[in-house]
């Protein structure tokens, strides 16, 4: 991380002498800013297989996916071998996350961690809660804004943001780089997520900044690379092959991806019974 | 490889094309450039008996019923114009993304688009967490598990709205037609009594693809009331949503002037959680008074041999 920051310092000193070039442009730019970065990643699709006299626009297929990989997770300020298996969707937003860490010093530690719209809790097997006396989903409705943050800080979820903000959202060129900021909206207001993108008008790091000092624990980085079809149907959606994710300059998961399944595979988030009628906290 | 793809990818766009030729559809004045449910214009026609008259051949969107723009639809995502579009089931927007040229798609580009465009929506069944695992896997492997990609019945409620429906004074007759190519699938009848006979006790019944329906009136809806199915068949045309032989199936079908509104209610004890009701589909009268059904294309699968990935629609 440090190496990083002072491989940026150096190319920010050598750009922009002065201060980071920040130029915001128009509407124009960004509705084409925001179609180039969807187009990219293959978000918006059509199709005229028996259609005969029909000829839809494209639409934004984007809404369940299914990621597998591995790496290291930070568990109590250790990096740790971790196996990741995460289901997630748009349409309702929510996120399945199942860890399996193994430190080299204890037994693996298996966690399920699920959130949905405004609600969040931890599943002791897959689907706990939901059948009486099948498993046991524990409400932790204190981690709904942290979980739903991840959801949009994936490249679609900045797609998804800045055509859901209009006009609020803004692109710029920073340093020769194109930029996509959008504030998100619920739970997560006085967040905004703004990306970076390259080349390719692919994203290659999101970060996640408050708008006001109680939020700073929503102080997220993400960084993304080698995009390529990762799913066994192939789609033709981008996705990324390594995803690292930081918070306050530590590295708190680095994930090889094995498979990135995007073809809206079969994912439900149901809420249990017992977690819509937790207590709320302040994070709902 | 990418030829095999490219074979099956034709033969399935054969398929879709051919019926939608043979199904004597109206000519259109120009392209239809949403799929949103068509708004009723005319009046309902009535029976003696007062009930609306459904009777009619319901194929008058212009094109295939299992084309994507209608699958789209099918699935919940209407396309309103060429700036909105929304998940029926959710009301969440969907951005829409103008066409930039009209540049034609190649198979393969439209094949995997059809693949995502037609799961997008949000409303599915919820399954006992203990078949997630399977019902993601039927429609992974779709190519080999889909019951009916072997030329058997579609069955119901997969079946959904009937390209054919005459109305008798104590019995309905809907008519699907099969299809060839890759999706083939038989042609299937129902004959539904509608004079007030009680279902036989589930116990009694040898499961079938289409189950023992009966069918009454509530008000000016008709509804058609399934049991005694065999688990033979997936309840929709995508998702690999298997189900078991005490499925019970409730469709409503509401006629207003020339429109057909179509739900189904699937309850299943032993794989679903809870009920699920399809998002209302919606088919049009064709307007022509000659209108009629052609023969279906004998089915006879040759392609899933070919078959060399896990791409599918």
């Amino acid at each position: 991380m440090r190496a990083f920051l002072a491989a940026a310092f150096v190319v920010a000193i050598a750009v922009a002498p002065s201060a980071p070039v920040v130029q915001a442009q128009g509407a124009a730019d960004r509705a084409k800013v925001l179609r180039s970065a969807a187009d990219a990643l293959g978000m918006g699709r059509f199709s005229d297989i028996g259609g005969a006299n029909t000829r839809l626009p494209g639409i934004d297929i984007i809404n369940t996916m299914e990621v597998q990989g591995s790496g290291t997770s930070d568990m109590g300020g250790r990096q740790v071998k971790t196996d990741f298996h995460v289901a997630l969707g748009y349409n309702p937003v929510a996120a399945r996350v199942e860890l399996t860490r193994t430190p080299d010093d204890g037994p693996a530690q298996h966690t399920i961690e699920t959130v949905r719209d405004t609600y969040a809790w931890n599943e002791s097997e897959i689907g706990a809660g939901l059948i009486p006396g099948k498993g046991v989903a524990t409400p932790a409705m204190n981690t709904v804004r942290e979980r739903l943050l991840h959801i949009w800080m994936l490249p679609y979820g900045v797609v998804k943001a800045a055509y859901a903000a209009g006009d609020k959202a803004v692109v710029s060129s920073e340093a020769g780089a194109t930029t996509i900021s959008a504030p998100l909206t619920g739970p997560l207001a006085g967040i905004t997520v703004k990306a970076t993108l390259d080349a390719n008008n692919l994203m290659t790091k999101v970060e996640a900044r408050a708008d006001n000092q109680a939020l700073a624990s929503l102080n997220w980085e993400a960084d993304y690379s080698n995009y390529a079809d990762h799913a066994e149907v192939l789609t033709d959606v981008k996705t990324p092959g390594r995803v690292v994710l930081k918070q306050g300059g530590r590295t708190i998961v680095d994930m090889t991806v094995k498979t990135w399944e995007t073809n809206n595979p079969y994912l439900v988030f149901p809420i249990p019974p017992n977690v819509k009628t937790a207590p709320a906290t302040t994070s709902r | 490889m990418a030829v095999n793809r490219r074979v099956i990818a034709t033969a399935a766009a054969l398929c879709f094309a051919t019926a939608a030729v043979f199904a004597q559809t109206p000519a259109p004045r120009g392209p239809r450039t949403v799929n949103a449910p068509p708004k009723p214009t005319g009046t309902t026609p009535r029976a003696a008996d007062g009930h609306p008259d459904l009777t009619g051949v319901w194929n008058g969107l212009g094109d295939n019923l299992n084309g994507v723009p209608n699958q789209i639809a099918n699935n919940g995502i209407a396309i309103e114009s060429e700036t909105v579009a929304r998940d029926l089931h959710s009301g969440q927007m969907v951005t829409v993304f103008p066409r930039l040229n009209n540049r034609p798609q190649n198979n393969e580009q439209a094949e995997r688009a059809a693949a995502l465009l037609r799961r997008s929506g949000s409303n599915r069944p919820i399954y006992k967490p203990e078949y997630w695992d399977m019902v993601k896997y039927n429609d992974h492997n779709a190519n080999e598990e889909d019951p009916s990609n072997n030329c058997m019945p579609a069955g119901i409620p997969r079946g959904a709205i009937p390209s054919y429906i005459a109305q008798y004074p104590n019995h309905v007759m809907f008519v699907y037609p099969g299809q060839g190519g890759l999706i083939a699938t038989q042609t299937m009848y129902r004959m539904i009594p509608t004079d007030g006979r009680k279902h036989t006790p589930l116990k009694d019944l040898d499961g079938t693809y289409t189950g023992e329906s009966i069918a009454h009136w509530d008000g000016d809806t008709l509804v058609v009331d399934s049991w005694g199915f065999n688990a033979n068949t997936w309840f929709d045309q995508i998702g690999g949503y298997m189900h078991g032989e005490n499925m019970h199936v409730v469709e409503r079908f509401r006629r207003e002037g020339n429109t057909l509104t179509w739900t189904a209610t699937v309850e299943d004890p032993d794989y679903l959680l809870e009920p699920w009701t399809t998002t209302p589909r919606v088919a049009l009268l064709n307007p022509r008074p000659d209108a009629m059904l052609p023969e279906s294309q004998p089915c006879s699968e040759r392609d899933l041999a070919h078959i060399v990935t896990k791409e599918h629609h």
